[in-house]
């Protein structure tokens, strides 16, 4: 009965932290880390409608503000992770090497009970991406945690810049030239896909600016060109409104994108996984592209095998903006012990570990200037540890998502499900949900010996 | 995901089928009266002509397919066929707003081939036909007219089978000997489903609705051209003439609204996000979950069919042991529950909570001042009737229920001045039921469509006197189109409380039965089939006639088959 009723009043707190969406709070005397502007011991954190509005010591609580006594425990920017595949209900269009116009904001999914574990994982916003069957994959999506929302729009981070999914080497070429027998086969052929689909968009656009111009001329009388909503998403890629994330492993495949954004002066980029993004870091620092990394995961495939766990600090010592990401529901909850690794393997400073999995994969997303550290002005979206968030003994205590408190580790119930399907057999209640790679999914029945 | 479950289940279904089987026919219990001179006049008849009124002892003449009269001081036409009608009622008859009542499902295609380009799939493969029109498929003979009428429906608007785009919807009569003559209304809407197809593109839901905006899209585009190059065709370019895009061209001009199935809270947002783009009328069918999203729904102006169907009832034995004094007598009596054991009775009471939640929907949506109608889509036809009740029981005013039958529908359809009341001058769409339609025991007598009288004969079911027994051991046959299948029942009575165990030839494994129960001769019991994973309910509700029973098997949605079977001899 005793759960039942923490259910219960844990539901009504969700149902109300919906309805305000933006919480006023103030956090006491935590050793707040900024990761921009320094570590800063005993100080207060105040949030007003879910903004930071002053950080320093003795800060009087304003009425009726709810106060988190964070004496001995850590305030940390809530984590970022640059690249996942929850909250979502499809991941893979792959039936086809070009999907520009597919948006994972069309297919979020706010009852994912994954979102809640990241949350008690310190993780307030996420990269969810369109997997890596095609060339050019789908745009993808910004979230906010905003765990207990029925609205699948509300949970979107608003204003941000667009994104896209690229892929290159072995799962584009496995799904479409080994699964359809068409192109890309190889990675000669997806590098074939990529620039003539920049192509194509490049005449589309130059199409439509001809007659958009014609058509302000008095008495112009003509057929506008056929509308397509993926070379129209590719052009918005040309214009440099759409920053590319794109998955690669090898060294002369993330060349060979480099070169190819260079023909088509594309400036915004971020590579995905690059395992051997070390081996090009002074190249893609010179570019300003960016890498979003594992910190030791690696040869799971034949691409992968050539890699290293002082990927993350080869490549930020090399001035490249680099982030670690999960691309993991599991992996996600403990990204704080990812980005301590390179501690261990490359000695990273606690300023320059933390910036991994958050002000630096703020700037992969564009979106620096709002979240990714504690600074007046920007977002209250906070986590809150005792312990180091990078000593192995860090434990996330509470999960702030625009100034409300989103998880309480002392308040953990055990049922978060937002919502439960009556028709679904009492022992099929989906409470775990699988938490492995998703990059592929959909795809798997390629790789089975049945291929009718 | 869900394609993945889905293309899961039609793997599945030729297994199921292969499970049970069918010999013979159904009883029918339905006969036409032959319509000469379709006068009819139903006397001492209570009428309830709208949600809320009641004209008692009235009389109602049709003649030529119209209500003539209605009222307690009505003169009968000397060559009206009379009908007693003493201590009946008759309300207008029932609108379905969304179904594939009498719809022809097209074959499945065998061993369909993995396309050579998934990518560029010609049209119909992508599901993209909006301008099939359902009138194409109708078939009035179709079981499905017959069991939806016998309840009561007499008009349904219903769309072709299909995902994505499969063509337009049509305004039918239940009744009728062809196709047009069952069509009251031709394209009343375009219908749509935001779901893709298997293995070529669109096959996701974030694919299927990026291409649903590029062809609405370059049918705007298209048509504006279109009316340039008809304003002056000189020195102009022949526009093309895509069937596609003129499907668009009514939706475009607000002729007519996109009719789109959205059962779960998400699909209906997804389609609500689609409308905000692109601006249509939008009528949504077969909502079973939009009680979290009710303001939305409101605010967005769409037109709500709300579904007939409902998840199982919470087991009346749960709801006790929740009782305040059962628990704290069981607290005394039992040991404590283990860890596992409370999860599971958390587990329970979240699941009740979303069957009440669904139940009360209608309820709900009323309280929040949206207008409804109801859709037979996804329902059980033999479950509707007590759907109804439990959305009533749930809170669902009765006026509101009617209204939702008759009325809403029907202005939200374009008929209001065809249909919905009982009135004179409107089509003679009459249900006739021998208690007030919402009673528990209430049977539908009479069916009027369109003039046209559908008399149901009422078997009254044969009272229990100790004479039906239902223990001991049986065999039945089910046959389907994958052949015919046999196997055994074990049904043991203990004290009243029945149980047993279900087991076909082929496997001879046995399955428990699930909520064995035996009401009058009509003994029912439900069972679990699991495959690859899934497991499917299957009802089954059969007649026992002394060492003899005939009924039907229903596995999930995938239809009925009728079931038949003989005691073992001892």
């Amino acid at each position: 009965m005793k759960n039942l009723k923490l259910i219960a009043a844990c539901l009504f707190l969700y149902g109300v932290a919906q309805a305000q969406d933006k919480g006023n709070l103030l956090i006491k005397n935590g050793t707040v880390l900024t990761v921009t502007k320094g570590t800063l011991p005993e100080t207060d954190v105040l949030v007003k409608d879910g903004k930071i509005t002053q950080i320093a010591k003795n800060i009087t609580a304003p009425q009726g503000v709810k106060t988190i006594d964070a004496k001995g425990l850590f305030v940390m920017p809530g984590i970022i992770d640059a690249h996942s595949h929850i909250a979502l209900d499809a991941i893979n269009e792959m039936t086809s090497p070009v999907t520009a116009e597919v948006a994972e904001a069309d297919v979020v999914n706010p009852f994912q009970i994954n979102i809640y574990r990241a949350l008690g994982g310190g993780v307030t916003t996420i990269h969810s991406l369109h997997g890596s069957a095609n060339a050019i994959g789908g745009q993808c999506v910004v979230l906010k945690l905003r765990y207990g929302t029925f609205d699948m729009n509300a949970m979107k981070m608003e204003g941000v810049p667009r994104t896209i999914k690229f892929a290159l080497g072995e799962n584009p070429t496995r799904v479409h030239g080994g699964g359809s027998n068409i192109v890309p086969r190889t990675r000669m052929g997806v590098e074939f896909v990529i620039r003539k689909s920049f192509s194509d968009a490049k005449k589309y656009m130059e199409e439509w600016d001809a007659y958009n111009k014609n058509k302000l001329v008095k008495g112009f009388r003509g057929a506008s060109p056929v509308y397509n909503l993926r070379l129209e998403t590719l052009a918005e890629i040309l214009k440099g409104n759409i920053i590319i994330h794109c998955h690669s492993y090898r060294a002369d495949e993330i060349f060979m994108l480099l070169k190819v954004c260079k023909d088509f002066g594309i400036k915004k980029i971020t590579f995905q996984h690059a395992n051997e993004g070390y081996k090009v870091a002074p190249e893609l620092a010179a570019y300003g592209a960016m890498a979003s990394v594992f910190s030791d995961w690696w040869a799971y495939k034949f691409e992968v095998y050539y890699s290293t766990a002082y990927n993350a600090a080869i490549l930020t010592k090399n001035g490249v903006v680099t982030s670690i990401n999960s691309d993991d529901a599991e992996m996600m909850r403990h990204l704080y012990h990812e980005a301590g690794k390179t501690q261990k393997y490359g000695g990273l400073s606690d300023e320059e570990a933390l910036a991994l999995i958050t002000i630096n994969p703020a700037k992969q997303l564009g979106v620096e200037s709002r979240i990714g550290s504690l600074e007046v002005g920007k977002d209250a979206d906070i986590a809150i540890f005792k312990n180091h968030p990078l000593s192995i003994y860090g434990v996330p205590q509470y999960t702030i998502v625009d100034g409300i408190v989103r998880f309480d580790r002392a308040n953990d119930p055990a049922d978060m499900r937002l919502m439960v399907d009556p028709k679904q057999n009492l022992e099929e209640a989906t409470l775990s949900e699988k938490g492995v790679d998703r990059c592929m999914e959909g795809t798997e029945f390629l790789f089975t010996n049945d291929k009718n | 995901m869900t394609q993945r479950f889905l293309i899961g289940q039609i793997r599945w279904l030729p297994l199921v089928l292969a499970f049970i089987s069918v010999t013979g026919t159904f009883a029918q219990d339905e006969k036409q009266i032959a319509p000469v001179g379709r006068i009819y006049a139903l006397t001492n008849v209570t009428v309830v002509p709208s949600p809320g009124k009641k004209i008692e002892k009235a009389t109602v003449v049709i003649k030529d397919g119209l209500i003539q009269a209605v009222g307690t001081a009505v003169s009968i036409p000397t060559d009206a066929i009379i009908m007693k009608a003493d201590s009946m009622y008759v309300y207008a008859g029932f609108i379905d707003g969304l179904s594939r009542t009498g719809v022809i499902k097209p074959k499945d295609e065998p061993n369909p081939q993995r396309p050579k380009d998934p990518g560029n799939p010609p049209a119909d493969k992508a599901g993209i036909t909006p301008q099939n029109d359902v009138r194409n498929s109708l078939n009035p003979t179709d079981k499905s007219v017959e069991e939806l009428r016998n309840i009561g429906f007499t008009l349904a608007q219903v769309v072709p089978y299909g995902h994505f785009l499969p063509g337009t919807s049509a305004i039918v009569l239940l009744g009728g000997k062809s196709a047009d003559e069952m069509v009251l209304v031709d394209q009343s809407g375009l219908y749509s489903e935001l779901s893709g197809a298997q293995n070529v593109y669109p096959n996701t839901v974030m694919a299927v609705m990026a291409k649903w905006r590029e062809l609405y899209r370059n049918a705007s585009l298209t048509k504006s051209y279109q009316a340039l190059y008809a304003s002056n065709r000189s020195a102009l370019t022949r526009p093309l003439n895509d069937r596609v895009e003129e499907a668009f061209y009514p939706v475009i001009d607000r002729k007519i609204p996109v009719v789109f199935k959205a059962e779960k809270i998400l699909e209906t947002q997804r389609v609500l996000t689609l409308k905000n783009d692109l601006g249509f009328s939008l009528t949504i069918g077969d909502l079973k979950e939009g009680y979290p999203m009710i303001d939305k729904v409101k605010t967005s102006g769409a037109k709500i069919f709300l579904s007939l169907d409902l998840p199982d009832e919470v087991k009346k034995n749960e709801k006790k042991s929740k009782n305040k004094n059962d628990s704290l007598k069981t607290a005394k009596t039992e040991k404590p529950k283990s860890a596992a054991e409370l999860e599971k009775q958390g587990l329970e009471k979240r699941k009740n909570d979303a069957i009440v939640k669904y139940t009360g929907q209608a309820a709900d949506f009323h309280k929040a001042g949206i207008v409804f109608g109801f859709s037979a889509m996804s329902a059980k036809t033999k479950d509707i009737q007590s759907n109804l009740r439990r959305m009533i029981a749930a809170g669902l005013p009765e006026e509101v229920a009617l209204a939702a039958l008759t009325t809403n529908p029907a202005k939200m359809l374009g008929l209001e001045d065809r249909l919905g009341t009982v009135e004179n001058g409107k089509m003679a769409n009459l249900v006739v039921s021998d208690k007030p339609y919402f009673n528990e025991k209430a049977k539908v007598r009479y069916v009027f469509v369109d003039g046209n009288l559908y008399k149901l004969d009422i078997k009254e079911p044969k009272k229990s006197n100790g004479s039906v027994v239902a223990k001991g051991n049986w065999s039945y046959t089910t046959e389907t189109p994958n052949g015919t299948n046999n196997g055994k029942l074990t049904i043991n009575d203990d004290n009243g409380t029945l149980s047993g165990t279900i087991s076909n030839s082929t496997s001879g494994k046995g399955t428990e039965m699930k909520d064995v129960a035996l009401d009058g001769n009509t003994l029912s019991f439900s069972f679990e089939y699991s495959m690859g994973g899934n497991t499917m309910k299957i009802d089954v509700s059969v007649k026992i006639d002394g060492d003899a029973f005939e009924g039907v098997m229903t596995p999930g949605k995938f239809g009925s088959f009728p079931m038949k079977g003989t005691r073992d001899p001892k």
